[in-house]
């Protein structure tokens, strides 16, 4: 085991996402000290966070990949546990099932590691960055080692194919440990991870940027689809968390230093939005007693303030002008058309499905928000008045920091985050195409918006309803027909022929790599079991057959 | 043969001794055959321990058994492959014997328990310093009838019918290795192992070698259950008491299996590039067989023995790969198996004492009621799963770079896909029988007593600070001489003859 030192360095990009980390963990906290109050097992809560923290600036500041993994897999365990504290009954298994994907795919990870090592003679992190030398990915074992220390990256920050965990874990677990892991620091390393990778220890092909544009863009899309169709406050979220990652992919995909810049600038924007999306629904949640879209409503007036960050933060996911979402989702875009200049003649492909991912996530948001503040209350919400008023200062600060910030980093976006942040960490200073092009980017933003009100009414308008003539007077909960929760806006498309197969096929986990995994191993193990019948001649006969076997390999 | 040299019989007389001791005054003093047991293990080892020094001062000590000079007499001998041996194997029987306390109060004639145990420790003690082959034969003997008689020590029909299983197919595999050792000693004279090799080296004879090889493989495969000579240890370690399955699993299939095999191959007969071909192949299809089928399982012990099919397939597939590196994962991962694995049993030990099942699908959140038991069997399963920084992350790291810097890729994505689907499996039982909610049988299910729990505490933090054994400094001492013993091949005769010249 030469050439193993223990030592950790920093850069300007290991320095950035871990004062995002710090960030977080301290926000977290504080939400948590309101949110948690008098549930039990808090030593455990608060001591895995704490070693979730210290063990993500363990990988951040790793020099080499042997320490990186060790911290790198090492935070699975606090987060099986937090998954596995949560209060739904499903929890144990959607710790299980987390704990599968992300401990397996590091297994795979270990394998990357292991034919890195081989390859580049040093298992260095930071000996890639210095000596500058990358790894091209020309020969099979190269492209072996990339894709196996891929798959723990897509894992971790839940791109396709590995997300299953993310949408599961965000709706059983506690609000606050979804906001703090799938949610921000999960994100914040899985991209980190895969910037190293991508940037410093190998040493792209045209091929592979294709690969990772198309898994992007893939991701975007299949996981904003999925969104749309939920009924669950917090899986929804959690779906909108995994397409997400696929702008990330997809920007530092693209392989041109603005695309990078962008994917960089928006893991970093996304997670302020996504935690303080999850932290508002963790607020409104505790408030309900339920995360069910269909018993929710009405929460506008009761919470105005958590109304308002959820508000700003959905725009932000949307990619709306002015807030920070839109400027780092523009980088994107102007890193594809950089790439679409190089040759990539894809294209048109990747910038379609990068904003067709906008409009939908902003039509999927537009139903949360109206299922969940504006909309008519629920029966059960109406029925506990009392207890419909504003979260405590200490679960709110957080949120309207984050809002604040997410604000701050739209509107000025170059001044602060991307010449102090973005820009230093990837050691480049890119030029805008044709700066910043405004009639451009409002055709764009409008087309965006357009397609986004075009699905909004699809599901609106197609849909006629039968009901008793309304003469006034009547109690409005007499009248359940006359409430729209929102949970059927986009019913329509699930309709639709091909999305109605692709829909059904995706409710019996067709497409979960976890299930498949499963079924596929137990029934191996099922015809093995078979074979183990217990039988003491059939058990001699293997014997007998292997020792002929090998006396005949060693002396033939 | 220096006065250092004579302690090393005391490694196998101790527990010798022990065993007639407790069969002779079973009766007379009450708590006896506990103390007795807890006392002989523990001599054991502190004796080996001290083995570790003396290795560190004199790599190879010979002492000959009665004076008699060998190769005529028996000679043991003490270097670092057998001291390190003697660590992992003294270190299990001491936390067992310690769990056995509490736990075997069950059981009847519980002097029977602790008299038989020793024996199987004194049998695996000198199987491992031994230098002489039909002594090993006999030693070894002396442990599997040992051990047939503990799997059925429940007498329950299921036990007895696995203990007759076993033993039938133990006694097949005794006898390719006998009739292994009787080839050599017709063709070379003698007996003693170091003695063999110079005679092999003097004259070869590469058709006996290679036959004898081949009946070394399937004898002491079937005593490590390789795949395919395995099918007797998935019914005969679940029937087994749990500190026996903890001994068996943990230990014996390594002192009789592994470490024989390697001794003979290595250092007797010689590797070749096809024996090492053989080796990885068996130890990449146990682990992959091994796994799948342990994820099928709903018996927690019956799991458990198919995952020890499994990793004894790491450790073959790392010592086979032949080159520093792979022996020293092969090792490593062979003294960290016996840590988590010993526990995992233990722990189902202490599951079934608790509730009375092995069935995962009857139990359910037991963490509750049971914490030591489930945090520390929580520890072992992230252990066996290699996840860090726990000590099976650092073996099973070892064991794939090694793969992979020795070209063989193929064998390093089996070692990857077992390591996934043995950290599923895992999860499945810490899901069924700890978390969720308690069911309502277990609600007056309270925790177990404090040897049992001390035990599996003191196994636990072994698990956990395994990976210092790594460090530069402890890597030499505790791993370095183990290596270095098996890395020289046929040098071993050499080493040996001249320290009884």
């Amino acid at each position: 085991m030469n050439g193993m030192h223990i030592i950790f360095r920093a850069d300007r990009l290991s320095i950035s996402v871990a004062v995002f980390v710090a960030f977080f963990s301290v926000l977290i906290v504080c939400y948590s000290l309101g949110a948690m109050r008098g549930k039990t097992r808090l030593g455990l809560y608060y001591g895995c966070v704490l070693i979730t923290f210290l063990g993500s600036l363990g990988a951040v500041f790793a020099d080499n990949l042997v320490l990186f993994i060790v911290f790198w897999g090492f935070l699975g365990i606090p987060l099986y546990l937090l998954i596995g504290m949560g209060e739904a009954e499903r929890a144990s298994y959607t710790a299980k099932k987390t704990f599968i994907l992300i401990g397996g795919t590091d297994c795979f990870m270990l394998l990357g590691l292991a034919i890195l090592w081989q390859l580049a003679g040093h298992p260095g992190l930071a000996q890639f960055r210095m000596s500058g030398i990358a790894l091209p990915l020309t020969s099979t074992a190269a492209i072996m080692a990339y894709l196996c220390l891929l798959s723990g990256t897509l894992a971790k920050a839940g791109a396709l194919p590995f997300h299953t965990w993310v949408p599961d874990a965000s709706e059983d677990t506690h609000a606050s440990v979804a906001a703090f892991l799938p949610a921000a620091l999960d994100k914040l390393l899985g991209i980190y991870f895969l910037m190293r990778l991508t940037l410093e220890i190998f040493h792209m092909t045209p091929a592979m940027n294709t690969f990772l544009m198309a898994l992007g863009s893939i991701t975007i899309i299949a996981a904003v689809m999925m969104a749309l169709v939920q009924h669950d406050l917090k899986r929804l979220l959690g779906y909108h968390a995994v397409s997400q990652v696929g702008y990330m992919i997809l920007g530092i995909g693209t392989g041109s230093v603005l695309g990078i810049a962008g994917g960089l600038f928006h893991m970093l924007n996304n997670t302020l939005y996504k935690s303080c999306l999850f932290l508002a629904g963790g607020a409104v949640e505790q408030r309900a007693g339920t995360t069910d879209l269909g018993r929710l409503g009405g929460y506008a007036k009761a919470m105005p303030i958590t109304f308002g960050t959820f508000l700003i933060a959905s725009l932000a996911i949307a990619g709306v002008p002015p807030f920070n979402g839109f400027a780092s989702k523009w980088m994107i875009y102007q890193g594809i058309l950089d790439n679409g200049q190089y040759g990539g003649g894809l294209w048109v492909v990747w910038l379609a499905a990068a904003m067709a991912g906008s409009a939908l996530t902003l039509a999927s948001f537009m139903k949360l928000i109206h299922a969940v503040f504006l909309g008519q209350p629920s029966t059960q919400a109406a029925q506990l008045p009392g207890d419909s008023r504003e979260s405590g200062p200490a679960m709110l600060t957080p949120m309207v920091i984050l809002a604040a910030l997410c604000v701050v980093f739209g509107v000025l976006a170059y001044s602060i985050p991307l010449r102090l942040v973005v820009f230093p960490s990837i050691h480049a200073h890119p030029e805008f195409l044709g700066l910043w092009r405004p009639v451009a980017a409002t055709f764009l933003l409008l087309l965006g918006l357009g397609a986004g009100v075009v699905i909004y009414w699809l599901g609106a308008a197609m849909k006629t309803r039968e009901t008793k003539p309304f003469v006034g007077g009547e109690t409005l909960a007499d009248f359940s027909a006359m409430r729209v929760s929102g949970t059927e806006f986009y019913k329509t498309v699930q309709d639709m022929p091909f999305l109605n197969t692709v829909y059904r096929l995706a409710e019996k986990k067709a497409f979960d790599v976890y299930d498949v995994g499963a079924k596929l191993t137990f029934s191996f193990s099922r015809v093995l079991g078979a074979c183990h019948s217990g039988e003491l001649p059939r058990y001699l006969a293997w014997c007998l057959a292997g020792t002929l076997i090998v006396l005949y390999l060693l002396m033939r | 043969m220096t006065t250092a040299s004579a302690v090393i019989p005391l490694i196998v007389a101790v527990p010798l001794a022990g065993a007639f001791i407790i069969a002779l005054l079973n009766q007379k003093i009450p708590r006896l055959p506990d103390l007795l047991g807890v006392l002989a293990t523990c001599v054991g080892l502190l004796l080996s321990l001290w083995s570790i020094y003396l290795v560190q001062v004199q790599p190879t000590s010979v002492y000959s058994v009665g004076n008699w000079p060998p190769p005529l007499g028996i000679a043991m001998v003490m270097d670092g492959l057998s001291a390190f041996m003697l660590v992992t194997v003294n270190a299990i029987a001491f936390a067992v014997a310690l769990y056995s306390v509490d736990y075997m109060e069950r059981f009847t004639a519980k002097w029977q328990f602790h008299s038989l145990f020793l024996l199987m420790l004194a049998g695996m003690n000198n199987v491992i310093i031994t230098g002489d082959l039909f002594n090993l034969f006999v030693f070894l003997e002396i442990a599997a009838v040992a051990s047939y008689a503990l799997v059925a020590f429940g007498t329950e029909r299921h036990a007895l019918e696995a203990a007759f299983k076993y033993a039938v197919m133990g006694t097949i595999g005794s006898t390719f290795i006998l009739l292994a050792i009787v080839l050599l000693y017709a063709n070379t004279s003698t007996l003693n192992m170091a003695d063999i090799g110079r005679a092999l080296a003097q004259s070869p004879a590469p058709h006996l070698t290679l036959f004898v090889s081949g009946l070394f493989i399937a004898g002491f495969g079937l005593k490590a259950a390789v795949v395919p000579f395995h099918a007797w240890l998935p019914d005969a370690h679940p029937s087994a008491p749990a500190p026996i399955s903890a001994m068996l699993s943990g230990v014996l299939i390594k002192a009789l299996g592994v470490y024989a095999l390697c001794r003979v191959l290595f250092n007797v007969l010689g590797l070749t590039s096809q024996i090492s071909s053989i080796l990885m192949f068996l130890g990449a299809l146990s682990m992959v067989i091994g796994v799948f089928l342990a994820i099928g399982q709903w018996d927690l012990k019956r799991l458990l023995a198919y995952h020890s099919i499994s990793q004894i397939g790491y450790v073959l597939l790392g010592i086979g790969l032949g080159t520093p590196l792979g022996i020293v994962g092969g090792l490593f991962h062979l003294f960290n198996h016996s840590v988590f694995k010993s526990l995992l049993f233990l722990n189902s030990g202490a599951v079934e004492y608790a509730t009375g099942t092995r069935d995962l699908q009857k139990m359910g959140g037991l963490a509750a009621r049971m914490p030591v038991t489930a945090s520390t069997n929580f520890v072992a399963a992230l252990s066996i799963a290699g996840v860090p920084p726990l000590n099976g992350f650092w073996s099973k790291l070892i064991i794939i770079v090694a793969a992979i810097q020795a070209e063989r890729y193929g064998y390093a994505f089996w070692a990857a896909l077992a390591s996934v689907l043995t950290l599923a499996s895992f999860m499945k039982v810490m899901k069924y029988a700890y978390w969720g909610g308690l069911g309502d049988a277990w609600r007056d299910v309270r925790e177990v007593p404090g040897f049992m729990k001390a035990s599996m505490v003191v196994l636990a933090v072994v698990c956990v600070l395994g990976g210092v054994l790594l460090l530069p400094g402890l890597r030499e001492v505790f791993l370095g001489a183990g290596v270095e013993a098996l890395h020289q091949g046929t040098h071993y005769a050499a080493g040996v003859l001249s320290e009884v010249k």
